[in-house]
């Protein structure tokens, strides 16, 4: 079979799948000690305070959803636009926006001290006759990222039965009673591949890639409203939703690249993840660090234009005081080494676009730091200026989210092609079919 | 008593093989619902038997579910807000941009929903247990399979160019 790099990690044991699974999985522990430690402890052994009431946990949320703009929205875009060469890319792409959701997702429920309560923000009637208040910014965000993930999810799943339903039937012709058998028989869901069939997903894909952009368009845009809709300096700002948006696509593409580079070099497939899929993705890259760079500098050009001092504060902090060495450090991960690699040729090489991806993901982080805690420290009156230090709760945390992403996406490639099988069939189909000076031009546009 | 009907299930590797035979079962009278293609990527629009029209309600479906969830939502702010009233300091008790936001996102969530739900509607999933049909490890290998029901006097020479073939009876 033409295709046995991409069912390879779905049959038989392989055990550096497995090694992967079980250490990420134990980094992945640390999230949940940590966690656990803080409930019985209570908030208090955070490291937020008064008046930096946000810190590590809001950072991780932002960042995270930010991170699951990878998958979808990319995606979406290229199905839409027809990009032929997204075939490879968006399964694993779609992967990453569910799972970074997830976790995401998790945050403001360990933000919340007693995660019990949480079910207070849904509409429910209750004993203490408690109402979501649907004006607030937190309660749009839980709205919206409800959508997303339900949307993210179901259009991760709707096309992998076909998938499905191949492996179901090579499966079913191997070893009938295996597993593993059973298991994509169950998943495949009874696809049989009929004209209907395809008729029906076909534009049930069509119409869910149409509807899921402006979904995630919204998720961040509302995540952004969480902090424009106060008063705070370098906070209140009408461009914040697009500059969410904008960063959220760039860590988005930044962790794209690297987990596809580690897929790559893992799974052996080279073939498929080509030098041509990083070359194209790695010109969508260079025009967002160019974006992201665009508006960091007219969001800080508009605060230092308006001289206002409790904006000042928080923009001199950043620029030239405590917090520099780290605002000057993502500037150079973030635009500095983009702009210096990724315009050549050479710098749009797996390698190249993977090391450079996982820079923009540091500064990213950092960004998002700077923008909770960079101004929370510095509100309006000087007397509240106020400090803030990560506990060591709020550290397993973060590092073990990191491990609970990657221990998702190990699960998910021992359980279904990361490449999606029939998407890849059907492109070369279309090129078998195409003439080859057609293809030609084509290729060079 | 029940009747059996038999179907002759046949493999090819090309779509021009595929498409020959159904007008060739065409040509032999065979009526479009009594023939099935499957495939394992989408050929709806190169190999399709002669005379066979799919639709598909999946667009129209995504409007009807998006004005219900953009509709739900809607309700479900404005009338909550206004049962639970909340102190709002001579601000609107139900102010159109913020029910606007999560209107929008209902709006979203109804059409999601009701895409999917048509998809499987349409395509009479899910459908737990048994083979999906014969000749699935050629379906799974990349081949078309052309599926005809056999009836008196048809031959069986459009399926000269299959790679395999397989007879099955149906109740």
């Amino acid at each position: 079979m033409k295709e046995e790099a991409l069912v390879r990690p779905l049959s038989g044991f392989r055990p550096w799948l497995i090694v992967g699974t079980l250490v990420t999985g134990a980094i992945a522990g640390l999230l949940f000690f940590s966690w656990g430690y803080q409930i019985k402890n209570d908030i208090g052994v955070a490291g937020i305070n008064r008046p930096v009431f946000w810190g590590f946990y809001i950072t991780n949320f932002v960042f995270w959803i930010g991170i699951s703009h990878a998958g979808t929205l990319i995606s979406a875009i290229l199905r839409v636009t027809s990009a032929e060469w997204r075939r490879p890319v968006t399964r694993c792409a779609e992967a990453i926006t569910v799972f970074a959701l997830s976790i995401g997702g998790l945050f403001p429920l360990i933000h919340l001290g007693r995660p019990w309560l949480f079910w207070f923000m849904i509409p429910l009637p209750n004993h203490r006759g408690l109402w979501p208040n649907f004006r607030s910014p937190l309660v749009w965000d839980m709205m919206a990222i409800g959508t997303y993930l339900t949307g993210s999810v179901l259009y991760l799943l709707l096309p992998l039965l076909p998938d499905m339903a191949i492996l179901r039937d090579r499966a079913l012709a191997e070893t009938p009673q295996s597993p593993r058998a059973r298991l994509f028989r169950l998943l495949a869901m009874g696809w049989r591949g009929t004209t209907q069939q395809w008729h029906s997903l076909e534009a049930g894909i069509k119409v869910m890639a149409v509807v899921i952009i402006p979904v995630a368009v919204s998720v961040h845009t509302i995540v952004s409203w969480d902090f424009s809709m106060t008063l705070q300096p370098m906070w209140h700002s009408t461009i914040f939703g697009p500059y969410f948006v904008v960063g959220a696509i760039y860590s988005g593409i930044a962790v794209l690249m690297l987990a596809m580079y580690l897929l790559r070099r893992g799974l052996g497939l080279q073939e498929y993840l080509s030098d041509k899929v990083f070359n194209n993705l790695g010109l969508l890259f260079v025009s967002f660090t160019i974006i992201w760079a665009y508006f960091t500098f007219a969001e800080h050009l508009t605060v230092w234009y308006g001289s206002e001092p409790s904006e000042m504060a928080v923009f001199w902090e950043r620029v030239s005081g405590e917090y520099a060495p780290i605002f000057w450090g993502m500037i150079v991960v973030n635009v500095v080494i983009p702009l210096g690699v990724l315009p050549f040729p050479w710098g749009r090489k797996p390698l190249a676009t993977a090391i450079v991806g996982l820079g923009v993901l540091v500064g990213m982080w950092i960004e998002r730091f700077l923008i909770v805690v960079g101004t929370l420290r510095m509100p309006h009156l000087d007397f509240t200026v106020g400090t803030y230090q990560p506990s060591w709760v709020e550290m397993g945390v973060l590092v073990g989210s990191f491990g609970m992403f990657a221990m998702l996406y190990f699960l998910f490639v021992q359980f279904a092609p990361i490449v999606s099988i029939w998407e890849v069939r059907e492109g070369d189909h279309i090129a078998s079919s195409v003439p080859a000076s057609a293809q030609s031009v084509g290729d060079e546009a | 008593m029940s009747q059996t009907a038999t179907w002759l299930h046949a493999a090819f590797d090309l779509p021009a093989d595929a498409q020959s035979a159904l007008e060739q079962l065409a040509e032999d009278g065979v009526a479009a619902n009594d023939i099935e293609v499957r495939s394992s990527i989408p050929l709806v629009h190169e190999v399709c038997p002669v005379g066979l029209e799919v639709h598909s309600r999946v667009p129209l479906m995504a409007v009807a579910g998006g004005l219900l969830g953009g509709t739900a939502a809607f309700l479900l702010v404005t009338l909550t807000s206004l049962a639970y009233p909340l102190p709002t300091g001579g601000m609107p008790i139900v102010p159109l941009p913020t029910v606007g936001v999560v209107t929008f996102e209902g709006l979203a969530l109804g059409a999601i929903l009701c895409t999917v739900a048509t998809v499987f509607y349409e395509c009479r999933l899910p459908r737990l247990g048994g083979r999906a049909g014969p000749l699935d490890h050629h379906l799974a290998a990349g081949s078309i399979i052309v599926a005809a029901k056999s009836t008196d006097g048809a031959s069986e020479a459009w399926a000269a160019k299959a790679t395999a073939t397989e007879v099955h009876e149906v109740l």
